[in-house]
């Protein structure tokens, strides 16, 4: 008989690093298929090139530096999935590739791999293409195909007309916002879609609920007090895409809940700032970026009450 | 009824019944074994010295150990026959042990005892010197000397006894048929240790995952003196000392003190029937229930003699169910790993659980992805991820800074980190080389 | 210094190349390395400004080296820099007033270039006027190579051309990006990154070579 010997605990939980990683890419499932239907062939063509070359370009790093093949973990799938749906439909293949190859080797690989990045690797490599590309980037096709219910929607929409900014402009109806008949990058237009994926996540337990939430929340409430509409605010552009599966991505925000309420605070806070008086009309991007890199502050600064610390009187 | 509980812990086997399901129906059964191997040391404090040779007979209860110290506690030979060897042996310690070895004669021939009868009778200040007599340490695990326990320094007062029948490990169920099914003993118990130390509160902590114990309980604590019932939710590491005595008492002991700082003395409710049995009866401490289970052909509920081997125990219980991978005491969070089935089962082993090799298998450490689920586990309010580094770096005077002497050991961390590292393993490290510092 | 210990005048000149690379391998000078590498182009001609104030204040100093007091060396040292910089400031104003133009406010900033006072203490005050000199030479060259790197990687791929000839065609998009100061922190630090792990490979086959032979 040969027993084996370890300290405990002797069974582990049978979450790993890879089934959260799928439950994000199954979360992210809806807005894929909106955005497919939404925009046609040319989104799926694109978020599979954004995947696979993800996994190729963390496959082949892994591989040239000699380090063991994890793209098992799913992580790399992830990431080209979230920087897919962040591109415009309009985007050509390559501008896929590119940022897949930036986030994976650029920013996830050259700082250590899984766990080790300081910035978002999908959100950073959209920060590269759309500073690098802005007109590729910023060219929004309308949706091909409108989700009806009830043969009710405002948006009337012919063939592929280009669009200035993702942003809604007054007068949009709130139902087109919220089902996806608007301009936008291929994962963020369809906000039902997104909820989907963020109940999943919350069901699962994958991410909290606090993220998200208080980003959103800060959106509304910084647009209402700037004399926006909170609502519309909240329903165009990226805010919840990036709110619900950019600003909780575990390795870029705080370790603990209060400093993961600061960084939500501090996301919501820029994106209003940016919208309301930045050059650009959009500002998730750089708003999470920006928190991304103040996380190791939040966490330095954050300490945690350790079990019977005594309160030292001087 | 209100339920306690503390900060942080985790679920651990939460979708199959915390691995309890398959013993905790089950009554206590007492099973016999041909011979016991006796270690010396199964109490912390100095090891007892033995007292028979190879050829001796002895009866049951007979002193085999003599205490050694202020914090040594004598052994009784649990079964009668003849001793047919007294030498070393490898048990579950690091070193090897200093074992007596009995061959079983089934005559069953006890020495003579004499108990006071009732615990409410017995005088105050003979408590004490029984449960000495009785050779009774902390049955939950940490094998504690229990006299020790009950003469706190001059200057220190207790309030509150808090008997733990929380049983918050995997796969355990003695401490819940001990309660369901001997709860008087319990209550006895808990009031002698009351009388002894002139405590006026008794608090019996118990899961919520045992509905049953505890309505036997506080059937059992009615028309006595100044005992309760206290409902904790289930949830992992409840029963740790820090965390009963937080989630019953609302108070923290302090980093590095004990729980007599905060007026409370923490007792298993395995050590409260002992001390019953040592003091009604005068009865030493003989024999346990241990749940054995896991691939063994039939998960049982087993009142052993100390000193049984493992392997007479799985017999005891069928035999294995396949080829064992991993044999622990105690549960899977906490449990300690056997060598091989050979060792011995001590006074604190409430458990012995075998693995497959399946189960057994050792998981590959994944890099750290900063999900943040041990900081959240965490009942002693650390941060797992950011310890490790330090402990495997080797910066162990910035990982005290950091608090790593606070760790419990608990296991909660390394149960639930995705990634699989093994948290817990690099504080026990770390903790071991600050000891050997000191 | 005993004179055994003297480097050879081709050894003081490779070092800067190389071996001390002021760019590569003493990381000086970062300012200007950053801001001035938009083109391969800009990328010389702030070298060779560079290099021309490197062996100017390298031969004067070594020069006065014996009269000037250890006291106030540091600003006796800036005098002397700020001469050649205020020479090749009006030399390019003159005749390269493109270039002038594109390097704008990092040439009156080569004063506080720290390559050139770096040489001017550790080297030039201690050393000949040849060696000096030299020495002077070799950073400068070093820097120029550093730069021209630099700047012919974020050329080509910021604006698909090198020194202003378009070798990627039309149909090629540059990726802004390298011509921006994100891109100069970007490219410096994948090629800096670049030197050090070929740098190590070749230490550790040199090692294994090493352990093998002895």
């Amino acid at each position: 008989m040969r027993l084996r010997l370890s300290t405990g605990p002797h069974l582990h939980a049978t979450e790993t690093t890879r089934s959260l990683m799928q439950d994000v890419l199954i979360a992210l499932l809806p807005a894929a298929v909106a955005g497919i239907y939404l925009f046609g062939e040319r989104a799926a063509v694109l978020l599979a090139v954004s995947v696979a070359s993800a996994v190729l370009a963390e496959a082949a790093w892994q591989r040239l530096a000699g380090q063991p093949l994890q793209v098992r973990d799913l992580s790399a799938a992830v990431t080209g999935l979230l920087l897919g749906l962040n591109l415009p439909s309009s985007a050509p293949w390559w501008l896929a590739v590119v940022g897949s190859v930036f986030a994976i080797v650029v920013v996830k690989q050259l700082f250590g791999g899984i766990g080790h990045n300081f910035l978002n690797p999908a959100l950073a490599a959209r920060a590269v293409l759309l500073t690098s590309w802005p007109a590729r980037m910023t060219t929004f096709f309308l949706p091909e195909r409108l989700v009806e219910i009830g043969g009710a929607s405002a948006a009337q929409f012919g063939d592929a007309v280009t669009s200035a900014t993702p942003l809604a402009k007054g007068g949009t109806a709130i139902m087109d916002l919220l089902l996806g008949n608007v301009p936008g990058s291929i994962g963020e237009v369809c906000k039902v879609a997104i909820l989907l994926g963020f109940a999943y996540l919350l069901v699962r337990g994958t991410i909290g609920f606090h993220i998200p939430v208080l980003f959103v929340g800060t959106v509304a409430l910084m647009t209402w007090l700037l004399g926006g509409d909170p609502l519309v605010a909240v329903l165009s552009g990226g805010v919840l895409f990036g709110a619900v599966f950019m600003a909780t991505d575990y390795t870029t925000n705080p370790m603990l809940a209060r400093g993961q309420c600061v960084f939500a605070v501090g996301c919501g806070v820029i994106v209003t700032l940016i919208r309301q008086y930045g050059g650009y009309p959009e500002g998730v991007t750089y708003a999470i970026l920006l928190m991304n890199v103040l996380t190791p502050l939040l966490d330095k600064w954050m300490k945690r009450r350790v079990y019977g610390e005594v309160k030292q009187h001087a | 009824m209100k339920k306690h509980t503390f900060a942080g812990g985790i679920h651990p086997l939460h979708g199959q019944h915390e691995g309890k399901a398959a013993t905790r129906g089950k009554p206590v059964r007492e099973f016999v074994s041909d011979s016991v191997c006796i270690p010396m040391d199964m109490h912390l404090g100095a090891p007892s010295k033995p007292l028979v040779r190879k050829g001796d007979h002895v009866k049951i209860g007979q002193v085999i150990g003599e205490a050694v110290g202020p914090r040594g506690i004598p052994v009784h030979a649990s079964v009668s026959g003849l001793v047919t060897e007294v030498g070393l042996k490898q048990q579950l310690l690091s070193n090897a042990s200093m074992c007596v070895t009995i061959q079983n004669d089934f005559a069953d021939e006890w020495v003579e005892c004499k108990g006071f009868g009732n615990v409410e009778t017995a005088p105050a200040d003979k408590i004490v010197p029984a449960i000495l007599a009785a050779g009774i340490c902390g049955m939950g695990g940490a094998c504690f000397p229990t006299h020790a326990k009950l003469s706190p320094p001059s200057g220190k007062r207790i309030q509150t006894i808090l008997l733990n029948g929380a049983e918050c490990e995997t796969f355990l169920t003695s401490d819940h048929r001990l309660m369901l099914e001997t709860p008087g003993r319990v209550v006895d118990g808990l009031r002698a240790a009351m009388r002894a130390l002139g405590v006026g509160r008794g608090v019996i902590a118990i899961e919520d995952n045992k509905p049953d114990a505890i309505d036997a309980m506080q059937r059992a604590c009615r028309g006595r003196e100044g005992v309760e019932v206290a409902v904790l939710k289930t949830k992992y590491p409840q029963g740790g000392e820090k965390q009963l005595i937080q989630a019953v008492t609302g108070r923290e002991v302090p980093s590095g003190g004990l729980p007599m700082d905060v007026g409370v003395v923490v007792l298993n409710v395995g050590t409260a029937a002992a001390i019953a049995d040592a003091v009604v009866d005068g009865k030493p401490l003989i024999s346990r229930i241990t749940t054995v289970t896991g691939a063994v052909r039939e998960p049982s509920n087993l009142l052993l003699r100390i000193g049984t081997l493992f392997a007479d125990a799985v017999s005891g219980c069928g035999g294995y169910d396949g080829e064992p991978g991993k044999i622990f005491a105690g549960g899977s969070m906490t449990g300690v790993c056997a060598p091989d089935d050979s060792v011995s089962m001590t006074k604190a082993t409430n458990g012995i659980v075998v693995l497959t090799e399946k189960q057994a298998r050792s998981q590959t450490q994944l890099p750290c992805i900063r999900c943040g689920r041990c900081v959240d586990a965490c009942p002693a309010g650390l941060m797992p991820y950011r310890l490790m580094h330090l402990c495997v770096s080797g910066d162990l005077d910035q990982a005290v800074k950091e608090n790593v002497k606070d760790c419990i050991l608990c296991g909660s961390c390394s149960y639930i980190c995705p990634a699989k590292r093994w948290l817990a393993a690099s504080f026990k490290n770390a903790k071991e080389q600050l000891a050997r510092r000191s | 210094m005993p004179k055994a210990n003297k480097p050879s005048l081709r050894g003081v000149f490779l070092n800067g190349v190389f071996n001390e690379n002021p760019t590569f391998r003493l990381v000086l000078g970062v300012c200007p390395t950053l801001a001035s590498t938009t083109a391969a182009l800009n990328g010389v001609g702030m070298g060779l400004a560079a290099t021309f104030v490197l062996v100017g204040s390298n031969v004067v100093i070594s020069l006065l080296r014996k009269f000037i007091p250890d006291k106030v060396r540091i600003p006796a040292f800036v005098v002397v820099i700020c001469t050649f910089v205020t020479i090749v400031q009006m030399l390019m104003q003159a005749f390269l007033p493109p270039l002038y133009d594109a390097l704008g406010i990092f040439i009156p900033l080569i004063v506080v270039n720290c390559i050139i006072l770096a040489r001017a203490e550790a080297f030039a005050c201690k050393n000949g006027v040849l060696a000096s000199g030299m020495d002077g030479l070799g950073m400068g060259l070093g820097f120029t190579l550093a730069l021209t790197l630099i700047g012919s990687v974020r050329e080509l791929i910021g604006s698909g051309s090198l020194f202003g000839m378009n070798l990627l065609g039309a149909a090629y998009e540059p990726m802004l990006l390298l011509v921006l100061a994100p891109g100069a922190f970007i490219t410096f630090g994948l090629i800096l990154g670049g030197i050090n792990a070929i740098t190590a490979r070749s230490q550790k086959k040199k090692a294994a070579k090493g352990g093998a032979s002895a």
